[in-house]
């Protein structure tokens, strides 16, 4: 258990910054997710919070102590690699000794906690078959096994349920988020999926191009990301963008398109603050806050064309063609529009974003 | 995964040259097996007899190259009046000795060169294999005069060293392949898991036991079959078998029988270390050349 503190953290690879004054404190005992597309530098932070990688600048602290100068062994840290590193020529039952082994414990303790780590972790049945012999859940909850065998502080993963196939993927969510409420040790979860992180963690870490975007809850992360990258790279299907300009009219403020004029709502307007007034923009608004409808609800509704119907199960994804762009919309599987037809969008202003044109940062 | 059968179909081209494989292959056994064969058996006949052979075309007098009483007395003779089991015992030290050093040396700097970068890795990996690339002949009158001067001529040491100098590089350029192989991923759950890196290469070394394996039976062959090393730097007081078995060469003289004796005593061994760990020798090679 520990509170983990990156402060101003760098890493350098030659020239090459990976991750660029990194400051993120995670509370004792949550779950966090560190969140990013590949070279984001979420694996470099990981692996100097392990201790595999020097840290190029900036101090990580684990509660009070200052951890850059020590050893992997003597951070008290449990690591869940992506690719497994299950020792090969070993039982499940020495893969997951093995920490107590290096730190001696005694061979009762050792009995003990690996088969109440195999129970947990319903592995029993394996503990004598080598890794060979497993399939790949298998394989990751011998690693986990490994992992939580040592009670150790701090609970670092890697991706580790990226190779499983999509069913056992979900299934592992559930169990790893479970895991960690039980065992109650801070967990550093780093993944490149979304859904992961929105799922799993208690507190998200968005990185990009080696910098943190946004901290927060996963409910923050997605309703009120920080910036056009953040509001784009979580949420499944993505968010849709649309460049329009700021015009004002009156009181009000409007969004302005080739294909349509919509109001800010009167908070929006002083979110807004003056500062793109009449200037561009980019609005953006996820397929689930927009409906479409095949008659014009009201005056201010985006008028387009079908271009495709996905169904996705218990939901209806619709591509919709609005002059020179495309935007997806989500909807009820009995919607009945079909390819070419013409079509009308309306966007619930609650839940829509607008973005600076430039750096992208959020206004609201 | 899909089948790893080679599929094939017999056409008359195919089977025509199914039939030469089969004979050049007859062949090229008779051509290996004969001196081995011829060796052995003429290691348990009399000097006369060893000398019977049929006239050119005669085939049916072929039977007289086993019209022989066998004896042991060529193999009695290496071990009481030459001192043969010392000399056993020479090239098993040396063989051995320069094994075991060579492949401990070796792994430590093939798993430095395969983990750790450092400026001028490529160039110092280069120099290590580059020792091997002159002929042994070519240093033999230098190496010579170095061990010399530090007493070294003549000595058990000194030939461990020698062979030592030729093996090292091969061990250092095999088994970087071999570590290369392992995915650091492992040795890094070992320390996280908490060992030392010292510990987590040693716990690598079972991934890696087949090239060490394979590595250490080529080393010994090398050393045991050496001729060059072991008459010049050897010479006197670290006599190894095929120094012993040249010595039996006299001028008024030719001790055939021990020869072949001496021939068959310095072969078996390797032969039946060969047998054994054929199967790991197979997989050590190869294995280091496919990507799992």
């Amino acid at each position: 258990m520990a509170t983990v503190t990156i402060k101003n953290v760098w890493k350098y690879y030659g020239e090459t910054p990976a991750v660029k004054d990194l400051n993120i404190t995670c509370p004792d005992g949550s779950f966090v997710s560190i969140l990013g597309p590949s070279g984001c530098g979420k694996s470099s932070t990981m692996r100097m919070l392990a201790g595999l990688e020097h840290i190029s600048a900036g101090d990580i602290l684990f509660d009070d102590q200052r951890i850059n100068d020590l050893a992997p062994k003597d951070r008290d840290v449990a690591m869940v690699f992506e690719n497994y590193a299950l020792y090969p020529h070993k039982t499940v039952y020495e893969n997951i000794a093995n920490p107590l082994r290096l730190r001696k414990a005694s061979e009762d303790t050792i009995k003990a906690r690996v088969t109440g780590a195999a129970k947990l972790l319903e592995i029993s049945h394996l503990l004598e078959r080598r890794p060979h012999e497993l399939s790949g859940g298998q394989k990751q909850r011998v690693a986990i096994g490994r992992a939580i065998v040592r009670e150790p502080k701090l609970f670092l993963f890697d991706e580790p349920i990226a190779h499983l196939d999509a069913k056992l993927r979900a299934h592992m969510r559930g169990e790893i988020k479970h895991l960690q409420r039980t065992l109650g040790t801070t967990m550093i979860y780093v993944t490149h999926d979304q859904l992961e992180a929105l799922s799993m963690a208690d507190y998200i870490a968005v990185m990009h191009d080696g910098e943190l975007q946004q901290w927060g809850t996963p409910a923050e992360i997605f309703n009120h990301p920080v910036n056009a990258w953040v509001a784009g790279f979580v949420g499944e299907p993505a968010m849709n963008f649309l460049t329009c300009d700021i015009k004002g009219q009156g009181d009000d403020v409007l969004l302005r398109h080739s294909n349509f004029e919509i109001p800010l709502l009167p908070g929006q307007v002083r979110q807004l603050n003056g500062a793109a007034q009449a200037g561009t923009a980019r609005m953006g608004v996820r397929p689930d806050a927009l409906s479409i409808s095949m008659t014009r609800p009201d005056e201010a509704a985006m008028q387009g064309e079908i271009f495709v119907n996905e169904l996705l199960g218990g939901d209806m994804l619709v591509e919709v063609q609005l002059d020179d762009c495309r935007i997806r919309v989500k909807t009820t599987p009995e919607f009945e529009g079909k390819p070419g037809e013409n079509c009308f969008l309306s966007v619930n202003r609650d839940k829509w974003h607008v973005f600076d044109a430039g750096d992208g940062h959020a206004y609201f | 995964m899909a089948s790893r059968d080679v599929v094939s179909y017999d056409t008359p081209l195919s089977r025509a040259l199914k039939v030469l494989a089969g004979l050049f292959l007859a062949l090229y056994l008779v051509w290996t097996l004969l001196p081995f064969f011829v060796m052995f058996v003429s290691s348990f006949k009399d000097l006369l007899e060893a000398f019977k052979l049929p006239a050119v075309g005669d085939w049916a007098g072929i039977t007289v190259f086993f019209e022989f009483t066998p004896t042991f007395k060529h193999y009695t003779s290496l071990f009481t009046e030459n001192s043969f089991g010392t000399y056993i015992l020479n090239s098993l030290i040396a063989a051995g000795g320069s094994a075991v050093i060579s492949v401990i040396f070796g792994s430590l700097a093939a798993y430095s060169l395969s983990r750790v970068d450092f400026r001028g890795k490529q160039d110092l990996f280069f120099w290590i294999i580059s020792t091997r690339m002159a002929p042994v002949v070519a240093v033999m009158v230098p190496l010579y005069a170095i061990f010399r001067s530090l007493d070294l001529v003549g000595t058990l040491p000194g030939l461990i060293l020698a062979y030592t100098t030729f093996n090292l590089p091969f061990a250092i350029w095999i088994l970087k392949g071999f570590f290369d192989n392992v995915p650091f991923a492992i040795e890094e759950a070992q320390m996280v898991d908490g060992s030392t890196r010292f510990q987590a290469f040693r716990s690598i070394l079972p991934l890696v036991a087949p090239g060490i394996g394979a590595f250490v039976v080529l080393c010994i062959l090398f050393a045991w079959n050496d001729f060059l090393f072991a008459a010049i730097i050897g010479s006197g007081g670290a006599k190894t078998l095929p120094v012993a078995t040249r010595e039996l060469v006299q001028p008024q003289n030719i001790q055939w029988g021990s020869i072949m004796a001496a021939g068959v005593v310095t072969t078996a061994p390797m032969m039946l270390l060969g047998l054994v760990i054929r199967k790991y020798l197979v997989t050590g090679l190869t294995m280091g050349a496919v990507k799992e």
